[in-house]
């Protein structure tokens, strides 16, 4: 399978002196969603925003589609969409406008632009609020709006942060339903979150996260190995509760 | 928990922090040129106002004068409250005792609109004893006293109404019977003024009750006070670096047709994000604002070709000039922004659009601000200036924007 995000040997923090990120190594392929799972403080967000280039590594390196962010800085950034755990909007834009903006930036082309628009508003119940500003919508809108954007513009990877947090039930199955949708088509999905019986139910593969290092990552049998229980039995909570407690109570 | 004497010292320590917070920046502007300029204004104004009272053209629309002063002085009804979305939470619970909190917002309000009211009427008080006067002059200073208290319980009222639509409609309904009235005591004479001020003021007590209220408008006062929060701050931004606050949106219909305007391609993203900023944002507003009253001077002065039309092309330059540092405020709207960084773009091509952007902004300003100028000048013969003013401007508006590419790579490194 392509690789479409490979992190090697990554180390990185807001400090040389205090690395928060210890030697992570992991890649997600086209066609696979991976959940980042981890206690709060574990480094998740940390790692997504070396992903993102937000972050500078200290050491190692971040590819995505094949190119690093300092080898070719446009091709890099058009080939993922992220959504932030906090849904950050422009507030002078109406939702409308922010579809607009995304595809404008992602050069999707006209004729797809308005149709993409017209399904992504329809389907998350987002019609009646098409000319509605970021302030007038409540945190569960927002979160569809930045959610809207990133399936509008059809990259080869999405990087999703705490995507359920706010969401009625009804965009929470969209939402699911669009990302099997897109990783059928080819895309790669790297998605954090706390859920762990949905990231268990939709994810192809895992990676756990315990104070910035990687505990296990792999199938769901994988990491039931690592963490040291039955192979054929037990849930990702479970296993997980395992590799970060180490079975204390 | 206190009693109502806490809140009032609670509201005293929150004026006090924010005279102290704000200290560091009046004192920074003080060092820019904006008192100079502000002085040019004054002293320009004042001349031109004695020059006026002294001289009163024959035709002088008295009234109509009169009604816009007085209109100023009597509706506008600010309110410091401090409060902030946590009150909510820690305040909400003593709802009952926010009485004595709220007339300490009402006194500070009423002091300083008092002044405002006061250099108004004495401003056109010397102008309305040339005229009709149909009262004597401390009998319209008592009516306008009456309807300026008047405003202030209405503002209070409407805020209290829990449908923000009503309130709108209610606060300009009450801008425009407060125009009424006003025209009512500056032509007939005072008993029925004060009759028919009386009837106007009981007909909103009764329209105030119909509309739902709340008990304490508590979400109404917070936005209200982040508004203004953000305005001292905006104001602060032409002079020096400020903690960036979100900035309250307005959609402009009137204007934000433009943004239709924008082809849609890769290469216009950022010329679509800046321009919405520019359209939408408090910034807009304000350029807005000035623009009209920097039309109106420029044409005041124009017209009166005072220095030979040169008066006029001093004030346009003045004007044009605050346009262009509150325009350089776009530059830190998306600052710190992460979809900057996110979207795939470079850097080069953001830089390169907000100068386009800025560009044709300042065009526009330009052009707008000419029109007062050149029209009244030409048509008396005055050529020079308007030459003058308009090679300067070509000139300004064609090496800005290397200045801002300069300006944007500097943040950059900065942050």
């Amino acid at each position: 399978m392509d690789a479409i995000l490979q992190v090697k040997q990554l180390i990185g923090g807001y400090s040389p002196r205090r690395p928060v990120l210890h030697g992570l190594d992991f890649e997600v392929n086209a066609g696979e969603m991976v959940g980042l799972i981890g206690l709060n403080g574990a480094g998740k967000s940390t790692t997504i925003k070396h992903i993102l280039g937000l972050m500078n590594p200290q050491q190692g390196e971040v590819k995505v589609a094949g190119t690093t962010l300092a080898e070719q800085p446009e091709r890099y950034r058009s080939a993922f969409a992220y959504v932030p755990e906090a849904p950050e909007l422009f507030p002078e834009l109406t939702v409308e406008e922010h579809l607009h903006m995304t595809g404008m930036a992602y050069d999707v082309a006209e004729t797809d632009f308005a149709a993409r628009q017209e399904e992504l508003l329809e389907q998350f119940q987002m019609l009646p609020k098409r000319k509605a500003f970021a302030s007038h919508l409540s945190k569960g809108m927002r979160q569809k709006v930045m959610i809207m954007n990133a399936l509008l513009a059809q990259p080869p990877l999405y990087i999703i942060d705490e995507p359920f947090l706010g969401l009625d039930p009804l965009a929470i199955r969209s939402l699911l339903e669009r990302l099997v949708e897109v990783k059928q088509n080819g895309a790669a999905i790297l998605m954090s979150s706390h859920i762990l019986s949905t990231v268990e139910t939709y994810c192809d593969r895992f990676i756990v996260m315990h104070h910035g290092h990687i505990a296990a990552q792999g199938t769901l049998e994988d990491v039931r190995r690592a963490a040291g229980i039955d192979r054929r039995s037990g849930t990702l909570e479970d296993a997980f509760y395992k590799l970060v407690t180490g079975g204390r109570p | 928990m206190g009693d109502g004497r806490s809140l009032e010292s609670l509201w005293k320590r929150r004026s006090h922090a924010f005279r102290k917070e704000t200290t560091p920046y009046f004192r920074y502007m003080s060092m820019s040129g904006f008192p100079a300029f502000l002085s040019l204004i004054a002293i320009s104004g004042t001349l031109g106002y004695f020059k006026l009272i002294r001289d009163l053209p024959p035709h002088f629309p008295i009234t109509a004068v009169g009604v816009i002063a007085l209109v100023l002085a009597s509706c506008w009804t600010p309110l410091r409250t401090w409060l902030a979305p946590a009150d909510t939470v820690f305040l909400m619970p003593r709802e009952g005792e926010m009485g004595s909190y709220i007339a300490a917002s009402y006194r500070r309000s009423t002091i300083m609109t008092a002044l405002f009211s006061a250099v108004m009427l004495l401003l056109y008080v010397p102008i309305y004893r040339q005229g009709a006067a149909p009262a004597h002059w401390l009998v319209l200073i008592l009516g306008v006293a009456a309807i300026r208290g008047a405003n202030l319980w209405g503002g209070w009222k409407e805020r209290k109404i829990a449908w923000p639509g009503m309130r709108r409609l209610l606060r300009t309904a009450r801008w425009l019977a407060t125009v009424i009235v006003l025209y009512a005591w500056l032509t007939f004479v005072p008993w029925q003024s004060a009759i028919f001020t009386l009837l106007v003021a009981a007909l909103f007590a009764i329209v105030y009750r119909l509309p739902s209220s709340h008990r304490f408008p508590w979400e109404r006062l917070i936005e209200e006070e982040k508004t203004t929060h953000k305005r001292y701050y905006t104001f602060f931004g032409m002079f020096i670096d400020v903690p960036t606050l979100p900035s309250p949106i307005a959609r402009r219909s009137y204007i934000a047709w433009v943004l239709r305007l924008v082809p849609y391609s890769r290469r216009n993203t950022f010329v679509y994000l800046y321009l919405a900023s520019l359209l939408r944002t408090e910034m807009g507003g304000i350029l807005i604002r000035l623009l009209l009253l920097g039309g109106l001077v420029t044409y005041w002065i124009a017209e009166d070709a005072s220095l030979s039309g040169w008066g006029a092309s001093l004030v346009y330059a003045l004007f044009l000039l605050v346009l262009s540092v509150q325009l350089g405020a776009l530059r830190q709207v998306h600052r710190h922004s992460v979809w900057k960084h996110v979207y795939p773009l470079p850097d080069s091509q953001r830089i390169q659009h907000y100068t386009k952007v800025d560009r044709m902004a300042l065009i526009v300003v330009a052009a707008w601000l000419a029109l007062p100028l050149a029209l009244p000048l030409l048509m008396q013969g005055y050529y020079t200036p308007v030459v003058a003013t308009a090679a300067c401007v070509l000139a300004y508006i064609a090496i800005r924007p290397s200045r801002i590419r300069k300006k944007l790579r500097k943040e950059e490194d900065d942050d």
